[in-house]
Formats: structure tokens, C-alpha cells, sequence
């Protein structure tokens, strides 16, 4: 019950001090999918004219990415500002990305609640299965704490994990089938799509959204399985290295 | 072990990686090729015991691990070896604008650190009780504290951690800043936390405030214990250093 109303707090403070200072607030959450929805109906949408209804397509892969991208950019760095409170009260260090996940898991569904009522024009079916959104987006986010405890718990003894980590976001980002169909890349490049695990939630969170079926068992197993996999290495390395923190921060 | 003893530690050694010269990324790291890190010992075999309502004061050069020896009987970090045994609960450390967000208000600091200190987030009382012992105004509590100046930062961080009750107060050369106004007042309310009988594990570069606050003290050398004893005889001591 204390440590709730510890990470509590300590999601408010990440809410308080992103938006501190500027006007827009947390619309920002919303204007970078927004701008990316654009450019991609500007650039590709005739190109892939095979998909049909290609906005809501673009959508539900967009806004599932920017949850990924801000989750691992906001958590990247949460141990290393947060010296101070580790250097003076005992709270576990993990609170820091634990708290970061949950303050962009207020922007998602903000963002969700958006998105969803604009794609009314754009065909998107309201039915009780969009609910599935709240299992995916739980799998996508223990995914995504899993390799945010990996990369911040680096970034404490190494800095340009955090600069590695912003450099190859763009080309994990085109290398997940968000602008484009999945055909695009067949044969044996099928593969570098079939290894990226980010793909499968994007899929998930698709098929939520725009398929006409309901998502296949077998999609929620390897997703699950992705997750646990994923948080278990990320929790592991933590653990390994939190006692060093202190020391390096 | 009797109920009375609070902070027990048995041969406690604290060491940690240190990043060795020169390496500082991946990119040293791979054209370097050494290990990047080596072990680097900050307390060696160090035994004490503090009783209940006990003040310990520990005296010590800088660079001696007088810091890494409260956090770690904070809990805050964990020993290499030795055994360590604490029974009571800790108010967050005292060091100047310790654990302070500097981009949120006075208020908000204190409704996050109450929070993690684990008290209930609105707890006005609290709340009140700090604002009136730092004589912050209502103004000032309300900008960013990174705007306060090392005075006002003392003591709003001074004011939070007395706020909360607990069993230990740890204090790391925080009074310094403070005008001399604020200093008596926390000169006060440390001898009335220590009357209340309370514990308080006492930092400071002043063998003065160390005498008149402390029973027994230690004194820190490279991470060993070189002297101990009453409060007056180690300030002694600390003085011969210089």
C-alpha cells in the first residue's frame, strides 16, 4: 500500500515535470503521432493503395510505437536525474522506471481516447472487443519495462547507451510494418520482420483495431511469451547491477 | 543483541566498482579492451553499535566515507561483507537539498517526499509543520526550488526530514548554510528531537556542534575507524588532524 502511493507520487512528478513550463502540455502527446499520420497520408498512402482504409491502419500501429518510443526514451535517463532522492531515501531504485511506464500509460490512454473517437470518420468499428486493448497494452508495457530496465541501468555506468538507444529508434521504426504493409518486405528479408519483437505487438494491436477477425490465440502466446522473456533478462540485469547505482550516479 | 541497540554493524565492508581511468564509453571501452571497472573498498571492517537515544557524531577528513557510512546505515547501499543489524525507521538523510526536485515547487517537493517517505501524500499536519518551522513564505513555497537560494534549500530539506517521526535522524553537514537564525533554530530542534530521545547520527566539519550535540563519536580515516570514543575526546582528535 506504501509503495503504491510511493510510485504514485512518483508518476505524478514524471506527469508535473514533463509538461512544466509549456502551453500545449500534454497535447504534445498526440501532435507527434498526428504529424507522423499526415506525412504518411501525404507519401504512402497512394502507394500502398492495396490497404485499404490506410489512416486507421497507420493509426493503431503509430500510436502503440510513440507508447514504445516514450516509454524507453523518458525511462533511459530516470535513474541517473533521480541522484538525488536514491543518494537520500530508501526507496527502490525500480520505482524510477516503474513510475515512467505508468506516467506514459496516462498519455496512451489520452491518446487512445482521442484516436479512437476521430477514427469514427475513419471506420473504425466500436465494438466490446476494442476492450482488448487493455491486455495488449499490459503486454506491450511489461515488454516495455523489461528493456527499459536493461537500457537505464546501462546508461547509469555507460551515457551513450541513452544516445545508441535514440539513434537506432528510427530504423527499429521502419523496420516494424507501420508505414507500410507487411508483403512489402517478403522472401528472405521476412525474416529481420519475423526477429523484431516490436512487430508482434504492433500486429496485436492492429488486429484489434483495424482487422476484421479477432486476433488469433497463437498472437496473444507469442506476445505473452515476449513479454515475460523480456521483462525477466530486463529484471535479472537490473538486479545484477542495482547495488552499483549509488556509486555511479 | 538487547532491544536497546538500534544500529548494530559487525565488520561491514562497502566497496564499489570504480570506473578506472579514461573510460568513460563503449567506445574506450572497445579499443581499450580492459575491464573497464575495477573494485574500489570506501569502508573497511567497520564495527560499532548505537543505542537508543544515543548521538553519534562522525568526524572525519573529506574523502574518508563519512557519506557512504550513513547511507549505508540508511540502507541506501548494500555491504560487500559483514553484518549489519538496524531496528528502527529513518528519516530521509539531511545533506543540503538532498532529494529535492529542483524544477517543482516547495510543495510539491514536500508531497513528494512525504509520499516516499511513506507517510499519506496529504498529510496536512505535516504538511503545516513544515511550513511553519522553515519560515518559508507562502510565495516562495510556491516557485520552482530551483530558484531558492542554498539557505531557503537547507531549510525546506531541514523541515521535511524532522517532520516525520521517525526513530533515527541522520544529518549530513547540513547547517552551514543556514543563516544564523535558521541555525539556532535547528541547533534547537535537534537537542529537543535528541530530548525526546531520539537517535541522531550527526555529520559535521564543526567539532563544536558535534560536542554539544553528540554523546560518543567516531572518528573516520581512509574508511576505517581510527578513533572512537566520547564525543569531546574525538574532537579532540579530529582537531590534531589539522
Amino acid at each position: 500500500m506504501q509503495n503504491i502511493s510511493r510510485i504514485y507520487a512518483l508518476s505524478k512528478r514524471n506527469i508535473i515535470l514533463r509538461y512544466k513550463n509549456s502551453i500545449a502540455g500534454f497535447f504534445w502527446g498526440f501532435f507527434k503521432p498526428l504529424l507522423y499520420l499526415l506525412i504518411f497520408i501525404v507519401v504512402f498512402s497512394r502507394q500502398f493503395s492495396t490497404i485499404d482504409n490506410y489512416v486507421l491502419y497507420a493509426t493503431s500501429g503509430l500510436v502503440f510505437w510513440f507508447f514504445f518510443a516514450n516509454v524507453t526514451n523518458q525511462s533511459i535517463a530516470s535513474i541517473i536525474s533521480s541522484s538525488g532522492i536514491i543518494k537520500s531515501l530508501n526507496v527502490p531504485v525500480v520505482f524510477f522506471p516503474l513510475s515512467e511506464l505508468i506516467g506514459e500509460l496516462f498519455n496512451l490512454f489520452l491518446s487512445l481516447l482521442v484516436f479512437s473517437t476521430a477514427m469514427y470518420w475513419f471506420g473504425l468499428n466500436y465494438s466490446p472487443r476494442l476492450f482488448m486493448v487493455i491486455p495488449a497494452v499490459f503486454l506491450f508495457g511489461t515488454f516495455s519495462l523489461g528493456l527499459t530496465l536493461i537500457l537505464c541501468s546501462l546508461n547509469v555506468f555507460f551515457r551513450d547507451v541513452g544516445i545508441l538507444w535514440t539513434t537506432v529508434q528510427p530504423a527499429l521504426f521502419y523496420l516494424t510494418p507501420i508505414a507500410y504493409p507487411e508483403s512489402l518486405i517478403s522472401g528472405k528479408y521476412n525474416l529481420v520482420i519475423k526477429c523484431n519483437p516490436i512487430y508482434y505487438f504492433i500486429k496485436l494491436a492492429r488486429s484489434i483495431f483495424y482487422e476484421p477477425a479477432m486476433p488469433p490465440l497463437s498472437l496473444w502466446m507469442k506476445c505473452l511469451a515476449i513479454a515475460v522473456v523480456m521483462l525477466s533478462v530486463g529484471y535479472f540485469v537490473f538486479n545484477r547491477l542495482k547495488n552499483q547505482f549509488i556509486a555511479a550516479i | 543483541m538487547g532491544n536497546d541497540t538500534l544500529i548494530e554493524f559487525d565488520d561491514v565492508t562497502v566497496s564499489f566498482w570504480q570506473n578506472n581511468v579514461g573510460i568513460h564509453s563503449i567506445k574506450d571501452l572497445v579499443t581499450q579492451r580492459k575491464n573497464p571497472f575495477s573494485n574500489k573498498t570506501i569502508l573497511k571492517d567497520i564495527s560499532f553499535s548505537v543505542k537508543r537515544g544515543e548521538c553519534m557524531g562522525v568526524l572525519g577528513r573529506n574523502g574518508s566515507g563519512k557519506s557512504t557510512l550513513l547511507r549505508t546505515i540508511a540502507g541506501l547501499i548494500k555491504p560487500q561483507k559483514g553484518k549489519m543489524t538496524i531496528n528502527g525507521t529513518f528519516a530521509p538523510i539531511l545533506a543540503i537539498s538532498a532529494g529535492l526536485e529542483l524544477e517543482l515547487s516547495g510543495y510539491e517537493n514536500m508531497e513528494l517526499l512525504l509520499a516516499l517517505y511513506g507517510k499519506r501524500r496529504k498529510d496536512t499536519d505535516a504538511i503545516q509543520s513544515i511550513v511553519s518551522f522553515s519560515e518559508l513564505s507562502d510565495e516562495v513555497l510556491r516557485m520552482p526550488t530551483k530558484r531558492y537560494s542554498s539557505g531557503m534549500l537547507a531549510r525546506l530539506t531541514f523541515s521535511i526530514s524532522v517532520a516525520n517521526d521517525a526513530d533515527i535522524l541522520i544529518i549530513d553537514e547540513v547547517l552551514a548554510v543556514g543563516d544564523q537564525g535558521f541555525q539556532n533554530k535547528c541547533m534547537d530542534k535537534i537537542m529537543q528531537v535528541r530530548n525526546e530521545g531520539k537517535t541522531i547520527l550527526f555529520v559535521s566539519h564543526f567539532p563544536d556542534d558535534v560536542a554539544k550535540i553528540c554523546d560518543t563519536a567516531i572518528l573516520l580515516e581512509n574508511g576505517e575507524i581510527a578513533h572512537r570514543g566520547t564525543a569531546l575526546d574525538m574532537c579532540e582528535h579530529y582537531k590534531q588532524l589539522f
